[in-house]
């Protein structure tokens, strides 16, 4: 274990190998996952028609692989890294290691918001539900900001007014609720997460908001390490601590928020999949956000073939698999870590 | 408040009066035809008045909207709460069995002296008779309830006579866009059956114990179905909208226009109105052709 210690004295601080390896995996999972699926597509064809090379798919079965599998292929992938990336962003902020993105209100906020739209009766809200919950998620860590007040001079008002947030817009949303008993299973799935409904247009306006949302925080990465110290230190480095944790905040916020409103709430990526990245290159450094976010693509891109391939031709909501495949890694995770420690 | 005190005083005072003078302790008056009947069951509440017990019906739940004469109120079948309950002094409580904390509810009434009928879902046609039989046996309108049942018996007979399919076509019954639906396992599935239509669900059906799996798209658009019958068409789905669903186009129910929209709480009432649903399906599928 001392090799591990004197190792990341002499390496860089990231090592970029393992960024460009995310990367390839990220690429593998891509074509494992639309490369299965309850009809059987020819690989070969499959790639032929992805490269615009003849010989590729034709009709339906081009329909499948262009509208069906892809979208949700991509979407996967947006959603898995706007969840891993702020998860890694909010244990930095809060210096709190069990920090994931629904902490300030996000989920519950966006749960309120889509159970309003689902028990809204009328047909005319039931489209706007992505809406509704992105709106929800943002009010929601609005608010938890009004009532701490002093933003981040006290990092645990703050949290604790997004407990506070977070549970009263639960009570609403269970009053809701009972109160409209035929929306319970649309809002339970909801709640579970789902992928089935991806399409091209829930990819490109969700990858938008996600893309923005990633370039703040993987361009403020570096600075991001600096909150890890105390204030004075981090003032010395030129880091204003404060501002820079309201921009990563409010950067996560959105992407949270815009993978939420597209895939319902998808729990445990971002708590897994940061730490074990940092679990496996042994790196606290956000220099290595990237490769979260990489590493999060890939995690929900595998969750989601197992969602749909388990009970095949059913749907198994893609929430069910990334906690029950997660929590346990997380806990090799855990303990490997603990052993380094020793 | 006030009012719900004045009531408690009532209530203490006919009480007082009924021991007194009669001698009598309350349980007795549990006894005889129910006067005071609660129904928390809106397809209870449709055979109730199809067998003429609706004119001891005092008060229904608040998603009892058929037939309209019904007296609807805010009660909650759902999640019955037995103080509001007692408020109509009942003598006989209709309970569906799914009920938040049925069994407790059931007790805690019966302690009060109030009789219960716990209500199950049925799981296919003979237990609806059974229901209404036994409905018709627990408001005094026993032979009226074997009318109705015998009349029914005859209708959905006919309705499944003339719609029948001779060879099989395969279907598919939304619940709603993320493509829920239900397997012959269920209830309504049984009904699809009886008109000899294949179910395209009927694959998916080890993933959920209840019947109602949620099938991929892919899945979906593979089965082809012939057929489309919608559940949540007042959720704003129709052709229109499952035509904008990538692939949908290719299946042969959209490209043949053979989209059917279910008309809204027929297809989940379980009661004299079953009828209605056979012929409409009888109606629908004898159109396409």
């Amino acid at each position: 274990m001392k090799k591990l210690g004197s190792e990341s004295v002499i390496s860089p601080i990231w090592n970029w190998k393992i960024t460009a390896a995310s990367f390839s995996l990220l690429i593998f999972v891509v074509f494992l996952a639309i490369s299965f699926g309850p009809v059987h597509l020819e690989f070969q064809k499959i790639i032929r028609t992805l490269f615009g090379l003849p010989g590729g798919l034709t009709g339906q079965e081009r329909t499948l692989l262009i509208d069906l599998r892809l979208p949700r292929a991509l979407l996967a992938v947006i959603v898995g890294a706007a969840l891993a990336t702020s998860g890694a962003v909010y244990q930095t902020v809060f210096r709190n290691p069990l920090a994931d993105p629904y902490l300030l209100g996000a989920a519950a906020g966006a749960g309120l918001g889509a159970t309003i739209a689902i028990t809204s009766a009328g047909a005319d809200l039931y489209s706007l539900l992505p809406i509704f919950s992105f709106f929800g998620a943002i009010l929601a860590v609005l608010v938890s900001f009004f009532i701490s007040g002093k933003f981040f001079a006290e990092p645990n008002s703050l949290l604790l007014s997004g407990i506070a947030v977070g549970s009263f817009a639960t009570a609403v949303q269970t009053y809701l609720q009972q109160r409209n008993s035929s929306s319970l299973r649309p809002v339970y799935s909801w709640i579970l997460g789902e992928l089935t409904v991806a399409n091209w247009q829930k990819v490109t306006w969700s990858s938008i908001y996600i893309f923005i949302a990633l370039t703040i925080l993987i361009t403020v990465s570096k600075q991001l390490d600096g909150l890890m110290l105390t204030d004075e230190e981090a003032y010395s480095l030129g880091i204003n601590p404060n501002r820079l944790r309201v921009i990563a905040v409010i950067a996560a916020t959105l992407a949270t928020a815009t993978a939420v409103s597209a895939s319902g709430l998808i729990g445990f990526v971002g708590i897994v999949v940061p730490h074990l990245v940092r679990g496996i290159t042994h790196r606290v450094t956000n220099r290595g956000l990237l490769t979260i976010a990489l590493v999060g693509a890939s995690f929900l891109v595998l969750a989601d073939l197992g969602a749909r391939t388990l009970l095949s031709p059913a749907e198994l909501p893609i929430g069910v698999i990334t906690a029950f495949v997660g929590a346990p890694f997380f806990l090799v995770v855990l303990r490997k870590k603990r052993l380094v420690a020793k | 408040m006030f009012q719900n005190r004045s009531s408690f005083g009532v209530r203490i005072l006919v009480a007082t009066i009924t021991i007194a003078v009669l001698g009598l302790t309350p349980t007795s008056a549990a006894s005889g035809k129910p006067q005071r009947i609660i129904s928390l069951s809106p397809s209870a509440t449709e055979t109730l008045f199809a067998i003429g017990a609706g004119s001891q019906v005092i008060a229904v739940d608040d998603l009892s909207n058929f037939p309209t004469n019904a007296p609807i109120s805010k009660l909650s079948a759902f999640s019955p709460n037995v103080e509001a309950l007692l408020n109509y002094k009942p003598d006989l409580i209709i309970l569906n069995a799914d009920a938040t904390k049925a069994i407790e509810v059931k007790a805690a009434l019966e302690k009060l002296n109030i009789k219960v009928f716990l209500e199950k879902a049925p799981k296919d046609l003979s237990q609806v008779y059974l229901e209404i039989t036994a409905l018709g046996r627990a408001t005094d309108n026993l032979a009226s309830a074997q009318t109705v049942v015998t009349t029914m018996k005859g209708k959905i007979r006919a309705a499944i006579k003339s719609g029948r399919q001779a060879k099989k076509i395969s279907f598919f019954h939304e619940l709603d866009n993320t493509l829920y639906t239900a397997t012959s396992d269920t209830f309504i599935g049984k009904v699809y059956k009886d008109f000899n239509l294949t179910n395209v669900a009927d694959p998916a059906a080890s993933a959920d114990s209840a019947g109602y799996p949620q099938l991929q798209s892919e899945y979906l658009i593979k089965s082809n179905p012939r057929i489309i019958f919608l559940s949540d068409a007042q959720y704003g789905e129709s052709l229109a909208t499952l035509m904008k669903r990538p692939g949908w186009n290719g299946i042969s129910a959209v490209s043949k226009k053979s989209v059917i929209a279910l008309p809204e709480d027929i297809p989940s009432r379980w009661g004299p109105r079953l009828v209605d649903f056979y012929e409409f399906i009888a109606a629908a599928i004898g159109k396409i052709k």
